[in-house]
């Protein structure tokens, strides 16, 4: 660590990256205390900012090259997680889902969320060497070999939101790496064909579960959804959000939809919905630009980066946080169905937090680096 | 771009990716542009109506006084088990079932049914499972706050009837306002909600307007489980006002009774102010307990109790001083009386008409209950000669009768202060039925029997008594009425703001200019003297003869069925109608026993009864010491 404190280091270090995030993070801790005031989230949420930027910093200041080098150890650790949750007596049940892990001090801990970014070393590091050619079938294969593993593991926690996160790693990754344009228009065209009908045939064979059809059915016609029932989350949202205004409530908190809790999961699943009753359009908008920022900032890191599999890395890192947001806030705003996916940088839980700023460690470990060689 | 490796359009799929995230960003921007801005009133309004909850406060009901102050119905304060609407939406009540049915001790079908209506009723804070909750019901709700969250112990005040039967047509009852009523809009404008109470029958519906009073409410904040969090605004009920009725209570309980002590215990009684309308007493039996249908709805005992209420063939429920119809038999002859010398078929100076025993028509022969010669109008009352009323009848014609109809008021009800009171009956409403029968004509028989108020004619109690009472006080005939004052009710709230409700002032009976009878004052002493007669003058109605306290008044013998067959349940309806004293009324009584016989020995003697009680509490007036036999 004598090295972090070089003052090479210290130059290249990218300060607006760490300061978007946290500031993120310190609107996202004012937003958990506005969603549970009585409750001890927001402080826990702050421990978890104070060691998921430890964790960032360390791995900021080592070569992820290195770290790319032992991707498949850390790959291979992250499947063994993965299999520890399953493991009776170990994994803790909540809400029906086998996700965490209970570690002695730390508390709970959720591998799925943390597995990603071996999945996406591992994928860098496969794919990591230069290439003049087209992606081939091969390295297609070996690419959703790669990602198959984990998915398969989490699918039966069973947590399908969890899964589908990993998902834009993989389309990211291959979109990069040279996969022809016309594959990917064609498989942008099967999926809008296919998508309907595999819904539809799961439902009659009885595959996707009732309450799963009427997820989507509320995000289909809203107006026709029973309010009281499957709807009620994506209702009381879409009123949390609509009653924010231009510039959120002022003052009023007792009469807040959280405290009244009619918003349900306020402190993670819908922490945007919290942003916007308290700090209404101009609140949102600010937070959405502040993502932009976040990904610009990311995407030029990737521009510079010294090779492919760093450029990987952040793109996967991009992609992967991009699809969250759109997914979470997208469920919040009341046009996509409730998936339990977070909000990076937002939404309460040491797991999420910790993993986002490994994540951002790692982009900006690339981007120090911008300049080698 | 540092990478040298520039296959495949690399900075362009970069970018590509990055102008995808922006995209996503935006239409994110979009949709929270359209929530935020577009549709924040709504959604605004949509969250202020999930969190603000209107708990009503209920106002107590005036209370029902008699004339001289006596207590007749006031509420009591009782406490209900109510089930709130919003838990329940997430629960299935029919879990809740057993339990219920074992901590409340109510009957598991009862309950079923109830929660059955809550379900298909959407807006709705409270419902009542359990009225008139015991110290245990309390107990056990409070107790299990944790498991039921749903219950609720709520203070509900309750209407009282002390009295029990005594009263019970004209005071009516209480209950929730029924589904069908809910749908009329003249409950709808009243601003009344499932769950509340309205006056059924008698008094109670007919001035519920002002005994209801109005309801407060609590503006609460509520949670998403309905839970009260803080109280924004409390706007207090106002009472209702208390009414003062003219009803004297011993008078009702002396009629009573009387119809207790009667042959066949059914029938009815009214007393009456002449003068001005009051209704003194108004009894009607067999008679109900309205305490059954506001407390026992809710037992299984309560509710077997109302259905034998309304299926008894000896129909309790029916008020029938007002919606009974019986042929008024020979007390009919007042009226026509007045009538035949208004339309100057009879004259003051010569009234005799031929009785001859009776009446030959068309071959049938229909007989009188004596043989009285050519009497005077003023014997042919006294000693009811049907004879000459059946020419009297003939020589006035249908259209004569139809006249005197007309100006007595039969073919409308009296107006009397209660819901649903019946019209009478009719030669007018019937006419045209009979011309059909006969082929386009009137028949002469249907003129005699209608002439001693047979057949075509059935009348109310109260249109009798309202039209016989108007020979004592020079033919005017007043509305008859219970309204004597409704008391003021002060002011409630703040009067400088929502919460304000002002004083209702105190109020009486809306006096209608009586209908005035014409006639001349020797014909009406000659109507007079022959009612007089009948009590003291050696008439049908001789035994109920009150020295120094003359009564006037008419038997009547109301024929149910023909002559032969009038036994038993078929046997006559006795009627007996007067006021006293003769020259000066104070009072009027019109009795009717049902099935009991002769008008003279069965409702004369129930009339003379109440005429004993009123005597016994009656003040003695300075006008006594003006009539000159009497001081000397």
């Amino acid at each position: 660590m004598v090295a972090v404190l070089e003052k090479r280091s210290l130059r290249d270090f990218d300060w607006l990256i760490a300061i978007l995030a946290i500031s993120i993070v310190c609107f996202g801790i004012w937003q958990i205390y506005n969603a549970q005031p009585e409750m001890n989230l927001w402080q826990k949420q702050i421990i978890g900012l104070v060691v998921a930027l430890v964790a960032m910093l360390g791995i900021a200041f080592t070569d992820y090259r290195r770290i790319v080098d032992a991707a498949p150890v850390i790959y291979g650790i992250g499947l063994f997680l993965l299999l520890l949750v399953l493991v009776p007596g170990l994994g803790v049940k909540l809400n029906g889902q086998t996700a965490w892990l209970n570690i002695p001090l730390l508390g709970r801990f959720q591998p799925s969320e943390f597995v990603k970014i071996p999945v996406v070393l591992m994928l860098a590091k496969y794919f990591g060497e230069r290439r003049t050619s087209s992606l081939t079938f091969k390295e297609f294969m070996i690419a959703c070999a790669i990602l198959g593993g984990p998915i398969g593991l989490i699918m039966l926690e069973p947590d399908a939101g969890q899964a589908i996160t990993y998902l834009p790693l993989l389309a990211v990754i291959l979109f990069l790496s040279g996969i022809k344009v016309r594959w990917v228009i064609l498989s942008i065209l099967a999926v809008m064909i296919f998508a309907p009908i595999a819904f539809w045939v799961g439902v009659k064979v009885g595959k996707i579960k009732p309450y799963q059809v009427e997820r989507i059915n509320v995000i289909l016609d809203p107006e026709n959804a029973d309010p009281r029932g499957f709807g009620y989350h994506t209702f009381q949202s879409i009123i949390t959000v609509g009653k924010g205004g231009l510039t959120g409530i002022k003052g009023d908190t007792e009469t807040s939809q959280s405290a009244l809790k009619f918003l349900p999961e306020p402190h993670s699943d819908f922490i945007f919905a919290v942003a916007a009753e308290n700090t209404g359009f101009v609140g949102c908008v600010s937070l959405l630009l502040a993502y932009a920022l976040l990904l610009s900032r990311f995407i030029a890191g990737a521009r510079d980066a010294p090779d492919r599999a760093g450029m990987l890395v952040i793109m996967a890192v991009v992609g992967g946080m991009i699809f969250q947001i759109f997914m979470n806030v997208g469920m919040a705003l009341g046009f996509l169905p409730v998936i339990g996916v977070p909000l990076p940088l937002m939404s309460a839980g040491l797991s999420a937090i910790l993993s986002t700023f490994i994540a951002i460690g790692f982009v900006l470990s690339v981007r120090m680096r911008r300049f080698v060689n | 771009m540092k990478l040298d490796d520039l296959s495949q359009n690399l900075p362009i799929r970069i970018g590509t990716i990055q102008i995808i995230a922006f995209v996503l960003l935006s239409v994110l921007g979009a949709r929270l542009y359209y929530l935020q801005i577009v549709r924040n009133e709504h959604l605004r309004d949509l969250a202020e109506r999930q969190r603000i909850r209107l708990i009503p406060i209920p106002a107590p009901r005036g209370a029902i006084f008699d004339r001289n102050g006596k207590l007749l119905v006031d509420s009591r304060s009782t406490y209900n088990i109510v089930l709130s609407h919003e838990p329940i939406k997430t629960i299935n009540p029919a879990d809740r079932l057993e339990d219920y049915a074992a901590g409340l001790g109510l009957d598991r079908n009862y309950l079923l049914e109830r929660l059955n209506v809550i379900r298909t009723r959407p807006e709705f804070e409270t419902m009542v499972i359990k009225e008139n909750a015991s110290q245990s019901d309390i107990v056990w709700v409070e107790s299990h706050q944790l498991e039921f969250p749903e219950l609720q112990v709520e203070l509900q005040p309750q209407r009282n009837y002390p009295l029990g039967k005594t009263l019970s047509h004209v005071l009516g009852y209480v209950g929730e306002i029924s589904p069908k009523q809910l749908e009329k809009p003249e409950f709808q404008e009243k601003g009344l909600r499932p769950g509340d109470i309205i006056g059924k029958g008698g008094l109670e519906q007919y001035y519920d307007d002002y005994l209801r009073g109005k309801e407060g409410y609590r503006k609460v904040l509520v949670d998403s489980r309905g839970r009260v969090q803080e109280e924004l605004e409390k706007v207090p009920p106002q009472a209702g006002q208390d009414l003062v009725t003219t009803i004297d209570l011993d008078l009702q309980l002396a009629a009573e009774e009387q119809l207790e002590k009667s042959v066949t215990k059914r029938g009815m009684i009214i007393a009456m102010d002449p003068n001005n309308g009051e209704v003194l007493a108004m009894a009607s039996a067999p008679s109900f307990d309205p305490n059954v249908f506001v407390k026992g709805s809710a037992t299984p005992e309560g509710r077997k109790q109302i259905a034998q209420y309304y299926t008894d063939e000896q129909r309790p429920l029916l008020n029938r001083a007002i919606q009974g119809r019986y042929p008024p038999g020979s007390t009919w002859k007042i009226p026509e009386s007045v009538a035949g010398l208004e339309q100057g078929v009879i004259t003051v100076a010569n009234s005799n008409v031929t009785c001859g025993g009776g009446i030959t028509i068309g071959g049938k022969f229909t007989r009188c209950m004596g043989s009285h010669g050519a009497p005077p109008l003023s014997y042919a009352i006294t000693k009811s000669c049907d004879g000459y009323y059946y020419r009297l009848g003939l020589k006035m014609g249908i259209d004569g009768l139809i006249k005197m109809i007309e100006t007595f008021g039969y073919d409308k009800p009296s107006g009397i202060d209660l819901p649903n009171e019946k019209t009478p009956q009719t030669p007018k409403t019937f006419r045209s039925t009979i011309e059909k029968r006969y082929g386009g004509r009137w028949i002469d028989i249907e003129t005699v029997y209608a002439s001693i108020g047979q057949s075509t004619v059935v009348v109310t109690p109260i249109s009798m008594i309202r039209a016989v009472a108007s020979i004592g006080v020079q033919g005017k005939m007043y509305v008859p009425h219970f309204l004597k004052e409704f008391k003021e009710i002060g002011a409630v709230g703040d009067p400088n703001d929502g919460t304000y409700t002002e004083a209702k002032p105190a109020f009486g009976f809306q006096h209608p200019e009586p209908r005035m009878i014409p006639m001349t004052p020797e014909q009406n002493n000659l109507v007079l003297k022959g009612m007089w007669g009948v009590v003291n003058g050696g008439g049908t109605a001789g035994k109920i003869r009150i020295p120094g306290f003359d009564i006037a008044g008419k038997t009547g013998t109301a024929q149910v069925a023909a002559l032969g067959q009038d036994k038993g349940k078929n046997r006559d309806h006795a009627w007996f109608v007067s006021f006293a004293p003769a020259y000066k009324p104070e009072i009027a009584v019109i009795g009717l026993i049902e099935n009991s016989g002769f008008g003279g020995d069965n409702a004369a003697p129930a009339v003379r009864g109440v005429y004993t009680a009123y005597l016994a509490k009656r003040q003695p007036l300075p006008t006594d010491s003006q009539q000159p036999d009497s001081k000397k």
